[in-house]
């Protein structure tokens, strides 16, 4: 079945994949090793590309800048507050979904609107509902007896708040993600575990998670790298700011405030260089672990 | 196969998701130089008579439009020039694009800009100095013509005395008050800072907080600083001093409000003109562009009117900022001479008296103050009048390149203070601390 690669057909797959690779090359790879290299700037002209000075003093400063421990800290907390809620969550309602209940697709398509709307005007409304005095969401926790909570005005809870908004605006993609997964796992193995007698739970144990399992480490690679790049649910909510008292300074929004509002080019590069380590050692960490657990059919 | 396949497409995509965070900066390069500036350059060279010039600017809906039509009346007037005006969103828009195009070379003829940023563009080489334009026989400005441009804006548009910007829209900072919930509670509007405490607590009730203060509420401090004769950064030296027993008795008294419930923060609702407008805070200072914010904002017809900011022991001052205009080195000589005739046209006293009445801004001449025309503009407008009465108090903090850095620090660690994690000491001395280390870079 698989062809023996020969130099014409090694040669064939590259001109297959040049379109992608042109693309890849100029905005990513190129912008990587640029920004890479920017980070040992420490004297420099930024707009006429020169260079007085390398060195490592960025990355010391970074790691000196309570700002940035700050940031690093919250994106963890973030990172582990979004991700395996929003994957047990979407899994969850992703295995509801495939049930054949009425009104599947009206439901697929109520939890997928989240997703292809824009993030500014979900924080916008999201920002009515965590309001103090207004908002919906402590008028319903005023049912409960709950004192008013100032989502956005304490430090906190401006986190679990963008928490909350994350896990709501990222289910959409998962479910989609995880539905198309459940639909790939053959009828043949549930029909067989019937006639053996497994019960619901059992099957979901033992056919259901097994044969999900590239779907869920496909989506739990991506949560992560998507939760690690924070940066416009915090822009949008909290208006242009990184929360009450830094609370919600994430990776990404000091890179933004370091490169845009501070014209620090080469601390921004360093920060960004620093983020992509972080990812990349997850991302690794993940493969050696998925290699263990995943089950490609 | 099928696993080196889902290895291979979950490396791809890593690899695209990873990317994507540090592709942010170049696809805004890309897109700020791509269709906005293509025609600027080279039309003018191919034909040497006829000049099209960009103007990038911050403003939208019916300001957009005040400046659509100043240009459409410039293009008019001048046969050769085109005027293209270009809107770029918001200011952090603007600000970024205008980042990118000096990069990529491709900057505007001239762009509305941040005072605050302005050292930043000096530092880096981006601007035409105006001097030379100014005292041009030809095109220049006589000194009558430059000295009517009042003074608070001129000296905030000259470095060492270059000039390197023009005032457009101008804005000054202002206490707003409702009027209704004075008259119940038989109060006078407040006219020095002592009075404005005692005026907040009486308004104070269970669902009104007496007053507020922006979340950029450091010019207020600045303000206070100044009244009490303490120095907010010193720009010759580049220097923070605000951290002096000034700045603590500034900061200590707004903290002490907060922290009394008798004053509060924007905070969630972003800008005070709507808490103000629902009647949340009977009084807020911020700043007189937001004037047709709060007539928007407001409900139940309530009065409400503005002041000048209160005084101190007799010592008025009031932080002046907002937006000048600034011409890009860039461009052809042509250009340049476009864009500094139509730089011209848009502080001209008729254009700035016609842009302040339709913009809420400050009129940046003291002949457009003075005409008849803006003066019945204040007669019907009252809430416009207190901006224009502060200018002989008006003050701009320190001009220098980390500015923006500095004003980052400031309301961290002011938000430090009033959320209580630091007290107003510890919060001004690392501030200082700080600040001092972002100027010296």
């Amino acid at each position: 079945m698989l062809e023996k690669p020969t130099w014409k057909s090694t040669l064939k797959g590259f001109l297959y994949l040049l379109p992608a690779l042109l693309i890849l090359i100029i905005f990513n790879i190129y912008p990587i090793i640029r920004s890479f290299l920017m980070s040992f700037y420490t004297d420099y002209d930024y707009f006429n590309d020169i260079v007085h000075e390398y060195g490592f003093d960025n990355f010391i400063a970074i790691f000196q800048d309570p700002n940035f421990i700050t940031a690093l800290k919250n994106t963890g907390i973030f990172v582990l507050g979004v991700v395996p809620i929003s994957i047990f969550l979407s899994m969850g309602i992703a295995v509801l979904l495939n049930n054949k209940i009425k009104l599947a697709g009206f439901f697929r398509t109520i939890y997928f609107l989240p997703f292809v709307t824009s993030v500014v005007a979900v924080s916008i409304v999201w920002s009515w509902i965590y309001h103090s005095d207004y908002g919906l969401l402590n008028y319903f926790l005023g049912w409960f007896g709950i004192d008013p909570i100032a989502w956005l005005n304490d430090p906190n809870y401006a986190m679990p708040a963008l928490i909350i908004m994350s896990i709501w605006k990222g289910l959409g993609f998962n479910i989609i993600i995880f539905l198309a997964g459940l639909q790939n796992i053959g009828e043949q193995y549930y029909l067989a575990a019937k006639v053996d007698g497994a019960s619901a739970w059992k099957r979901f144990t033992n056919i259901t998670l097994p044969l999900l399992s590239p779907t869920i480490f496909f989506v739990s690679i991506i949560s992560i790298i998507n939760g690690f790049k924070v940066f416009d649910e915090v822009f949008a909510l909290f208006n242009g700011r990184p929360g009450p008292a830094n609370s919600a300074l994430t990776v990404v929004y000091y890179i933004y405030q370091k490169f845009y509002e501070e014209w620090q080019f080469g601390l921004a590069s360093t920060a960004a260089f620093v983020l992509f380590i972080i990812i990349f050692i997850f991302t690794i960490i993940q493969l050696v672990i998925g290699r263990r657990f995943v089950h490609y059919n | 196969m099928k696993k080196a396949i889902s290895l291979l497409i979950l490396m791809l995509v890593l690899f695209l998701a990873a990317c994507g965070g540090s592709e942010e900066d170049t696809s805004s390069d890309a897109s700020g130089e791509s269709a906005e500036t293509a025609s600027s350059g080279e039309e003018a060279e191919e034909s040497a008579e006829p000049v099209e010039i960009e103007f990038w600017h911050a403003m939208s809906g019916p300001h957009e439009e005040a400046i659509n039509s100043f240009a459409d009346a410039f293009n008019e007037e001048n046969e050769n020039v085109t005027v293209k005006p270009v809107n770029q969103g918001s200011y952090d828009d603007l600000e970024q694009k205008i980042m990118a195009a000096a990069k990529a070379g491709n900057l505007p003829d001239m762009a509305q800009s941040v005072t605050n940023v302005v050292p930043e563009y000096i530092a880096n080489d981006f601007l035409v100095p105006l001097n030379d334009l100014i005292e041009d026989a030809d095109v220049g400005m006589s000194d009558e013509e430059l000295n009517d441009i009042i003074e608070v804006f001129r000296e905030s548009s000259s470095w060492d005395g270059t000039f390197y910007s023009l005032p457009f829209s101008k804005s000054t900072r202002v206490l707003f008050y409702n009027q209704t919930m004075l008259d119940e509670a038989g109060l006078e509007v407040p006219a020095t800072w002592d009075e404005l405490r005692e005026v907040a607590a009486q308004l104070t009730t269970d669902g009104t907080v007496g007053m507020g203060f922006e979340n950029s509420f450091e010019a207020e401090f600045q303000g206070i600083l100044k009244q009490l004769g303490g120095t907010y950064i010193d720009e010759e030296t580049a220097e923070a001093h605000f951290a002096s027993q000034e700045g603590i008795e500034a900061i200590t008294f707004m903290n002490d409000m907060i922290d009394e419930g008798i004053a509060r923060t924007a905070g969630e609702d972003s800008y005070m003109s709507n808490p103000f407008g629902r009647g949340d805070v009977a009084m807020y200072i911020g700043s007189s562009a937001g004037i047709p914010h709060v007539g928007a904002a407001v409900e139940n017809g309530m009065e409400w009117s503005t002041a000048p900011i209160p005084e101190l022991d007799g010592e008025k001052a009031t932080t002046f900022a907002g937006n000048d205009i600034v011409l890009f080195n860039q461009s052809e000589d042509a250009e340049t001479k476009a864009a500094w005739e139509f730089l011209k046209y848009l502080t001209s006293e008729e254009v700035t008296t016609e842009w302040a009445m339709l913009s809420g801004y400050l009129p940046v001449r003291y002949s457009a103050q003075e005409s008849d025309e803006y003066q019945s503009y204040l007669e019907e407008n009252p809430a416009f009048k207190a901006g224009p009465e502060q200018f002989d108090a008006g003050f701009f903090i320190a001009r220098v390149p980390g500015g923006d850095a500095v004003r980052n620090i400031v309301l961290e660690e002011l938000d430090y203070i009033i959320q209580d994690q630091k007290s107003v000491e510890e919060g001004l001395t690392s501030a200082q601390d700080r600040a001092n280390e972002a100027l010296q870079q």
